[in-house]
């Protein structure tokens, strides 16, 4: 089995963070609260809530190598809590919004930080030394609807967003103050501050969970319509491949390595993508385990409406009728899982683990250590 | 229950099933706001094409998608006059105590006998598969419940009409 661990912590989970060491666990039990886990003595325990927000948190992001955590919220505020002693301590960001925050990242050198906003504007904030606060640009009029989702290219000058409009934008996020002159290395070489790079309409739907591949070299994001989208060479000319699975749409992507991608979303069970050695994208299988296959109750009903029509007993039918889409689904997670976090070992560049968390309140770890079928690809 | 009963049903489980895939997602107009966009209709980026199921032209059943909210309208089957006003006040009753039903709607989409609105908070609390066996359970026992009144107001025109008739024989 590939979960191997399963907690549940609260009624209904909207996003969750961990710190480096994996030791203390963020999340927000869809409410106005942050809740801060600790594993003591093989237990987990509470040990603080963080109470600022006075409206649902919408996404929490802990950074490694400060040990920051900052959070947004549909109160259109974000904070940046910084543990001073034993208690978290939060600075003001000046976010500059007047809707509701929907998502935030921490740049890979955590110098800056990404918010996506209903008020269809991506916010880069960065700090400022002199005032003791967080300030933003915005990246203002480009989006055609809200930002859903965000991610930093590992070069930490491009930023992928995904938008309710049904569209992915790249965009250089080059901010003076902080980003040195070294890091204007590649493609964003020559771009400012909010220039798009690219835009991609490759769904007529709705767009979430934008991730980057490690190497930066390949972008997924998912549709509404049951598509997982692959994009390589970003840049003026890039490689798209659509895959559309039959299932109930993703909302959140990961990517384990260049060529494997987990999609977790309404189907409550994380599928797996993976690419073959001519790159071409496929689904492979989901990693759940189901006690109720879908397609076993509906042959069973196909099979007993043949029946009752060869015989006339309609009752046979409906008997089997009542109970034949009442399933639970029988996976670990029970409802919508909306957001997936790489667990990569302390040292090591490789993930093999992650934690998913959804609206029935369960935080999963998964392990693809014994995953003998998907190891190729990792 | 007929063949095309169910059919009826199971399309309308499916897409009941493939449309309910919601999330919290907060008003883009209005500050600080978080409505269901199916009702408020402001943007249009947020809704999803109508999907309607026809039985026949009396029995149909309207779904509307956002990206938080679904709505679901029905239209009961009503032959003849007597059916008309015994759905009509029996889906009044219903809908007059929606909030015990959570999912009710107060009033009924125009050109509707019913409506459900199901918002991302349903499903955070209730369990998808449940939620939509109400709701097709629901339109199961409705014929069923309106044949019955129907029934039962024949049967007892009859016995008021044989009593009535008796002190004349």
């Amino acid at each position: 089995m590939a979960a191997v661990e399963v907690h549940k912590f609260a009624q209904c989970i909207t996003c969750h963070a961990w710190s480096r060491d994996r030791s203390m666990l963020a999340f927000c039990p869809n409410n106005n609260e942050v809740h801060i886990y600790a594993l003591l003595q093989g237990k987990w325990e509470k040990l603080h809530v963080l109470q600022k927000h006075d409206q649902i948190v919408s996404g929490i992001d802990w950074s490694a190598r400060s040990n920051k955590i900052v959070t947004a919220s549909h109160d259109r505020n974000s904070y940046v809590w910084n543990l001073e002693g034993s208690e978290w301590v939060p600075t003001l960001v000046i976010l500059r919004l007047n809707r509701a925050a929907l998502c935030v990242k921490w740049s890979p050198r955590e110098n800056k930080f990404a918010v996506g906003s209903g008020a269809k504007t991506v916010c880069i904030c960065y700090y400022e030394q002199e005032n003791n606060w967080w300030v933003s640009k915005l990246i203002r009029k480009r989006h055609d609807s809200s930002v859903t989702s965000v991610a930093w290219h590992p070069n930490n000058i491009l930023l992928a967003t995904a938008s309710t409009d049904g569209k992915c934008r790249i965009f250089s996020t080059f901010i003076k103050v902080v980003d040195a002159k070294e890091s204007r290395t590649g493609p964003s070489a020559d771009s400012k501050f909010g220039e798009q790079i690219l835009q991609l309409d490759l769904s007529f739907t709705w767009s979430f969970g934008v991730r980057w591949s490690p190497s930066g070299n390949t972008l997924a994001y998912v549709g509404h319509n049951s598509m997982i989208y692959f994009v390589d060479d970003v840049g003026p000319s890039p490689l798209a491949q659509n895959v559309a699975f039959r299932d109930l749409p993703l909302r959140d992507v990961l990517f384990l390595s260049e060529r494997l991608v987990i999609g977790v979303g309404f189907d409550c069970n994380p599928m797996v993508f993976a690419a073959d050695e001519r790159g071409i994208w496929s689904f492979i299988k989901f990693l759940g385990e189901r006690k109720t296959t879908s397609s076993g109750p509906k042959y069973g009903s196909q099979f007993s409406e043949a029946f009752g029509k060869l015989y006339g007993q309609p009752k046979q039918g409906f008997n089997n009728d009542t109970n034949e889409h009442s399933r639970s689904r029988g996976g670990v997670h029970e409802n919508c899982i909306n957001c997936i976090v790489p667990l990569g070992a302390p040292g090591s560049s490789k993930v093999k683990r992650f934690s998913t968390s959804g609206l029935d309140g369960k935080i999963v770890v998964w392990d693809m250590e014994n995953q003998e079928d998907l190891a190729e690809y990792l | 229950m007929s063949n095309t009963l169910r059919l009826y049903l199971t399309c309308i489980r499916n897409t009941l099933d493939a449309a309910m895939c919601l999330q919290n997602f907060p008003c883009q107009e209005v500050e600080r706001h978080n409505k269901p966009e199916v009702e408020l209709k402001t943007s249009s980026e947020l809704l999803l094409n109508p999907v309607l199921i026809c039985r026949n032209e009396a029995e149909k059943c309207l779904i509307e998608t956002s990206i938080n909210s679904l709505r679901i309208s029905l239209k009961v089957k009503q032959a003849d006059e007597l059916e008309n006003i015994l759905t009509k006040k029996f889906l009044r009753f219903l809908s007059m105590r929606a909030e015990a039903f959570q999912v009710l709607r107060r009033k009924p989409v125009q050109g509707y006998d019913i409506s459900f609105l199901v918002t991302n908070y349903h499903c955070e609390d209730m369990q998808k598969h449940k939620l939509i066996d109400f709701i097709v359970q629901f339109m199961e026992d409705i014929d069923k419940e309106i044949s019955e009144l129907k029934m039962s107001v024949n049967t007892r025109g009859r016995l008021v009409a044989t009593e009535f008739l008796k002190q004349f024989m």
